[in-house]
């Protein structure tokens, strides 16, 4: 304490924030909440926008991912890293597959001879993709490819193949990693009609 | 407004936050949107409206947000609790027991009155010597958490020196300004220098995937005009945004010498407490070539206090407000991560700025630097938005012709700056949170109006400065 020393009390000004009256700053958490709702409000595309059965399309789109990187030192320039990322994957284009997916990914990277990898599409009605991955080492500038195993619900028996390149991996001391991945674009058949019931 | 009304509108407040938490939950899942990444938003979003309504303390929302969460199998209890094992809240709750350590002492009075005696002779002067001091000390400390470490105990002694009590309303606002200046200091002076905290360096490894090498020159140059302007011109701001009651203090710098008269020389406590403070800032500001953890220095600065006997376990037991502190964090700090790892962030991101498709670049600019911004009100961890949404952000404005070093300097700034918008926004705003001079629609009223201006100072000052500048 400052006995006496801070007793000069000033008439103080008009406190600012508390002009910003209780009301508005709601409005504003309001107002926020719709911009976000309304960058969510694409719904799901209809069946049109869906392959048909037995038809070809093309999709491209990006991944922003992290997740976490476990790695083992083997001898002198040589790595091997278990690598779990989870993000969203944007799809644009002809949205031969909708909007975009949730993309999960688990895989094993060696330094030397590239990576391989399983990796899981979910849409917002729960139905998934199914790819393998192979590529170069997870890294800045890697580069790799997925082959479309099959899926469930809509996506059940699709094939197809795609490719991206990471734009940037940042892996921290902590284990945890964040990646984007660009140029992301492939091809994905849907099964003739009863051929994925068969 | 009389008790009756404030009840009323409390219990609106709630029936709002339920029915908004509902709302969002039954909605049809947006396309390219898990059902749990959607879900959880709700649940988020739910608790962050509770607080600016002031329908739940944060710590209740938070309780009440994680129990939902788990309980309905939005995720799990591992991930939901994982932010109790993380090393930064745990810096926090460490740096703010070590702190109370400083005031018991009587080394904090004793720094209060040395710098009450050369900057004293007004409030205004006090906070302006919190933002230098901060901006001097900010590039050799790699964590800006660790800094507020350092801070906090010094503008809890000014606090307390100008016999501000958070508990007494008349003198509660000369402490709820100098907390607050804390926190929009350590803001601004981490967009000043590269090394202020650890996300620069992440978001300029990010930024030269795009092609544009940053270093710690060619970063101070392009933050000095816009993060020097808000040094100088925040405390006065806050000083009308918030006006601590005492202004003039024309005799304050003699009395606190005559204090320093009075205390005499440093106690056995202030000289262990000064030593081990002595230690852990150097341990901080080594921890990168030393590859020290940070936390570990905190740990050992406390259990160093403790076995000297400057602290006791009766000490630490009455920190009630660092257990309610650590609880909300961990919380709020695993949730927005899960949302992030759902990848609902990047989705809102990319969606939101590639709206911006077709736009001229000086208002796609624009319009990206506050979509940034704003999403912050969503994350936790600066890091974390910057993993998620700068390298989005800084391609959108590429395609939409904004010259590559302006936005990608623009967002790293914002990345720093944009702490201050949620008293949760920055770990290092945690601990002046906690000293409860701040009421929580205060903290979130002067974080809001502390954004815009920083943001406001970046775009009108920062835009030209880059230009120039940065090629």
């Amino acid at each position: 304490m400052l006995p006496g020393a801070l007793a000069v009390m000033a008439p103080a000004a008009l406190p600012v924030a508390s002009r910003i009256t209780a009301a508005r700053l709601p409005r504003l958490g309001a107002a926020l909440l719709v911009l976000l709702t309304a960058a969510c409000s694409e719904r799901a595309p209809g069946s049109a926008s869906m392959p048909a059965p037995g038809e070809s399309r093309t999709f491209e789109g990006t991944w922003s991912a992290s997740g976490s990187l476990q790695t083992l030192l083997l001898e002198p320039g040589h790595k091997a890293s278990i690598v779990s990322l989870t993000g969203s994957l944007l799809l644009t284009g002809q949205r031969g597959l909708g909007v975009g997916f949730q993309g999960e990914v688990i895989g094993l990277s060696d330094s030397l001879t590239g990576g391989v990898g399983k990796c899981v599409w979910t849409d917002e009605h729960g139905d998934k993709v199914f790819s393998d991955l192979k590529g170069q080492p997870l890294g800045t500038g890697s580069h790799v490819t997925g082959t479309i195993t099959g899926g469930t619900g809509r996506y059940a028996g699709a094939t197809g193949s795609y490719e991206l390149q990471w734009q940037y991996v940042i892996a921290s001391d902590d284990g945890s990693v964040s990646g984007r991945a660009v140029g992301l674009k492939g091809r994905v058949t849907l099964p003739a009609a009863g051929a994925a019931a068969r | 407004m009389s008790a009756k009304g404030r009840e009323r509108r409390r219990l609106l407040a709630r029936v709002a936050t339920f029915a908004l938490a509902l709302g969002l939950w039954f909605t049809p899942i947006p396309a390219g949107l898990t059902s749990q990444a959607w879900h959880l938003f709700a649940v988020f979003a739910a608790a962050i409206f509770s607080i600016i309504v002031n329908a739940f303390p944060l710590l209740t929302a938070a309780m009440l947000a994680a129990a939902a969460a788990v309980l309905t199998g939005t995720i799990t209890p591992a991930k939901a609790f994982a932010g109790f094992g993380n090393a930064s809240v745990l810096l926090v709750v460490v740096a703010f027991l070590v702190a109370s350590s400083v005031v018991k002492s009587g080394l904090g009075r004793r720094i209060s009155f040395l710098v009450v005696s050369a900057f004293g002779r007004s409030t205004l002067g006090l906070a302006y010597s919190i933002f230098l001091t901060d901006a001097a000390i900010a590039p050799a400390f790699p964590s800006n958490t660790a800094r507020s470490g350092v801070l906090f105990p010094i503008v809890l002694s000014l606090a307390q020196g100008a016999g501000s009590i958070p508990e007494d309303e008349k003198t509660r606002r000369v402490g709820g300004y100098l907390m607050f200046c804390g926190m929009a200091s350590l803001a601004v002076s981490s967009a000043l220098w590269m090394t202020a905290t650890s996300v620069n360096p992440i978001g300029a490894e990010i930024a030269r995937q795009f092609g544009l090498k940053i270093n710690f020159g060619s970063w101070l140059i392009a933050a000095s005009v816009p993060a020097l302007a808000a040094v100088l011109m925040l405390p006065l701001v806050l000083y009308r945004l918030f006006p601590p009651g005492v202004s003039a203090t024309p005799d304050a710098p003699a009395a606190a010498r005559e204090a320093l008269r009075t205390m005499g020389p440093l106690s056995r406590d202030e000289k262990v407490v000064a030593v081990a403070f002595m230690l852990m800032v150097a341990g901080w500001v080594m921890a990168g070539t030393l590859k020290l953890d940070l936390t570990a220095v905190a740990l050992a600065g406390l259990g160093a206090l403790l076995a000297t006997s400057v602290l006791t376990l009766d000490d630490i037991a009455k920190e009630g407000g660092t257990l309610a502190t650590y609880l909300w964090l961990a919380v709020l700090f695993a949730m927005s991560g899960q949302l992030n790892e759902l990848g609902f962030m990047g989705y809102v991101g990319g969606r939101l700025s590639s709206a911006l498709a077709g736009v001229s670049w000086p208002a796609a600019y624009v319009a990206l630097m506050v979509l940034y911004v704003l999403m912050h009100y969503l994350f936790v961890s600066q890091s974390s938005q910057v993993l998620a949404l700068f390298g989005v952000f800084v391609e959108v404005g590429q395609r939409a012709g904004v010259p590559t070093p302006l936005m990608a300097f623009a967002l790293l700034f914002a990345s720093s700056y944009f702490s201050t918008i949620t008293p949760q926004g920055g770990s290092q705003n945690v601990i002046f949170v906690g000293s409860g001079y701040l009421q929580q629609g205060e903290l979130y009223k002067l974080g809001a109006l502390t954004t815009a201006f920083c943001l406001l100072v970046f775009l009108v000052l920062g835009t030209p400065w880059l230009l120039l500048v940065v090629r």
